[in-house]
């Protein structure tokens, strides 16, 4: 047994009443720490693991040596040796996250909320790269809400001038230096962080709103829409809030139908009368085997809400006819004809002149088929109606329906999709929908053809300053005619 | 609040060692005295920093630089009373990496330094695993 003297560091003396050196014996310097820690307790615990290992944050020395260069712990101990207990001393600047902070913070101009708000009445962008959880609880009035995941392939899509100050804002001011940063190496000038972010923003009484945002739910369902800067969250909010009317539940309706619920139209409605017969299912797939002999209205509701149950689907059991087709056509955004009937034609068509609505049109015959936008009051481009092509509908030994002609059951699969495409165009206002041209498609030849179509400067119904002529029941005339 | 003084010839040496370390973290420790919630640096010294792979960012003192300073220290009656290190190009505020690593019962001064010499210079102190700053008075020697 050897009696050593254990040098204690100044902030292990709490545990030694103020001592710097202890006395203490042992053989090994695993005795000398323990026969310490008997004596000052808790001070072993500092030194040692409760698996009897040192610590990695303190060092012990035999005289000048390190005992973990010696025989560790068991290095035994001679008469009168020193013992130091010396505390690891470490730190650093930080995270690398920190030090990078430090750095975009000397490049990125920090402006306060008010300041803000001032810039941004001069013509600056507000830019909210939060979640869409954090927006949903509020967002400053005019903010791009670009989100930070897909900023940069975002952001000239919403700011194209690389001169336009942008304030970027996240919750506390930091995300949006990151953020800030990014958008300054893409060739933004004048790039701007918002100090303390939402949270600020709100203490400090600027102007914020809720905006709408999808829920848990929708954003799933909806993420490949999401992902498309030509829809996003703003234009999936917007299909939502859509109201498509299709005429006929049948061989067109079918697929329109199908595709414009599961793509998130969120209000469908549908006209038909008809009930649901065996040799429509070849071609009419919202209708089961099972539903033969049901109206085909209900039938579609059916397939349809077990699609997307967030979809209203409005029944319209009735045939089409000039003393309903405005009430039922109203609040209605777009109309897709899916009808096979020269009378429903022209109603869709002149209650779609007279009450500005985009016609989507679409029939099929036996391979071919055939698809155009009918909107004269489309903004871009003056197209004709239907009416400006076929001013009367044909006699009916001329207007063979599917029941006597016959079609190949997916030609109005491709048709009626090609129709929820347009639809789906005009409802998110985007790209070049088919006013003023037709597109023919021909099965088998695998071939499609646009035509252009001329409006006519005479046509009574669509003609500038005509006054509407009113509807034409043509029912008697074809009522063979249906598909 | 404690205080911490700080000769200012001590100041001026570590203004010195920082800059001359600049841009990687340079570390050493205060030898002085303290009681009754007053620190009294006498020397301020360099040691060496260990991590080598972070030395921007990171410092580990050499434990037999400590030893060295210790000894020194105990034969002049007085004691290691805390540590120095440099955050180039970041502010002199404990970062977590500090704080996960600092002992109580010591001062931690940190010198903010840039390309353009000291920034700030700023002392801690860890008391129930939360830094606290203390006053520093610069005195003359």
């Amino acid at each position: 047994m050897s009696t050593v003297t254990v040098r204690i560091p100044t902030p292990l003396r709490s545990f030694t009443d103020g001592a710097d050196e202890i006395r203490v014996e042992g053989t090994t310097v695993d005795d000398v720490l323990k026969a310490l820690g008997t004596a000052h307790a808790g001070l072993l615990e500092r030194v040692m693991s409760p698996r009897g290992e040192l610590r990695n944050f303190v060092n012990v020395y035999l005289g000048s040596d390190n005992v973990r260069s010696l025989d560790g712990l068991a290095t035994p101990v001679a008469d009168n040796d020193v013992v130091s207990i010396v505390p690891a001393v470490a730190g650093g600047a930080g995270k690398a996250k920190d030090r990078r902070l430090a750095k975009i913070k000397s490049s990125i101009p920090e402006i306060t909320p008010v300041q803000a708000v001032e810039l941004q009445h001069e013509g600056a962008a507000v830019l909210d790269v939060r979640e869409a959880d954090e927006i949903s609880q509020g967002s400053p009035v005019g903010a791009y809400r670009l989100g930070r995941a897909y900023l940069e392939l975002r952001i000239e899509d919403t700011v194209p001038d690389m001169d336009r100050t942008i304030l970027v804002m996240c919750s506390g001011g930091v995300r949006s230096l990151f953020a800030a940063d990014a958008i300054k190496q893409l060739g933004y000038r004048d790039v701007r962080s918002v100090i303390g972010g939402f949270s600020r923003w709100k203490n400090d009484g600027q102007p914020f709103e809720v905006p709408r945002v999808l829920d848990a739910d929708a954003r799933e369902r909806y993420s490949r829409h999401l992902l498309m800067p030509e829809i996003g969250e703003a234009g999936q909010l917007k299909l939502i809030d859509s109201k498509v009317l299709l005429l006929g539940a049948g061989g067109l309706g079918s697929p329109a139908a199908f595709y414009l619920a599961a793509a998130g139209v969120g209000t469908l409605g549908l006209v038909d009368d008809d009930i649901v017969d065996r040799s429509n299912l070849q071609r009419q797939i919202l209708h089961t085997d099972a539903r033969i002999g049901t109206p085909k209205v209900a039938s579609a509701r059916a397939t349809l809400e077990a699609l997307n149950p967030a979809v209203k689907v409005i029944e319209h059991q009735t045939r089409l006819d000039s003393s309903n087709v405005e009430e039922i056509f109203s609040g209605f955004d777009v109309i897709v004809d899916g009808s096979d009937n020269f009378p429903t034609r022209y109603l869709v068509n002149d209650a779609c002149v007279k009450l500005g609505i985009p016609n989507v049109h679409g029939a099929v015959y036996r391979f071919e088929g055939q698809i155009s936008v009918f909107w004269p009051a489309y903004e871009k481009r003056r197209g004709p109606c239907y009416r400006c092509l076929y001013p009367e509908p044909p006699p009916a030994e001329m207007a063979p329906s599917c029941a006597e002609a016959g079609v190949l059951g997916i030609l109005p699969g491709v048709v009626g999709l090609l129709e929820a495409v347009e639809a789906i165009k005009i409802l998110l206002g985007i790209g070049e929908p088919l006013v003023g041209k037709m597109l023919y498609y021909d099965a088998l030849r695998a071939h499609f053809t646009e035509l252009k179509l001329e409006p006519d400067p005479e046509c009574p119904y669509c003609s500038e300053g005509a006054q509407f002529p009113g509807y034409v029941d043509y029912e008697e005339l074809c009522a063979v005619s249906n598909a | 609040m404690r205080t911490l003084s700080l000769p200012e010839d001590a100041r001026a040496e570590l203004a010195t060692m920082v800059r001359e370390g600049y841009p990687l973290e340079t570390c050493g420790l205060l030898v002085g005295r303290q009681a009754n919630g007053q620190v009294e640096v006498q020397t301020v010294v360099q040691s060496r920093n260990i991590n080598r792979e972070r030395a921007e960012d990171r410092y580990e003192l050499d434990p037999h630089d400590f030893l060295v300073t210790d000894k020194r220290a105990r034969a002049d009656g007085l004691e290691i009373v805390g540590v120095w290190h440099s955050h180039p190009d970041h502010p002199a505020r404990p970062s977590e990496t500090d704080r996960v690593a600092a002992w109580e019962g010591w001062s931690y001064v940190i010198i903010s330094v840039t390309r353009d010499g000291v920034a700030d210079l700023r002392s801690w102190r860890l008391d129930s695993e939360q830094f606290v700053e203390e006053q520093i008075q610069l005195c003359p020697r």
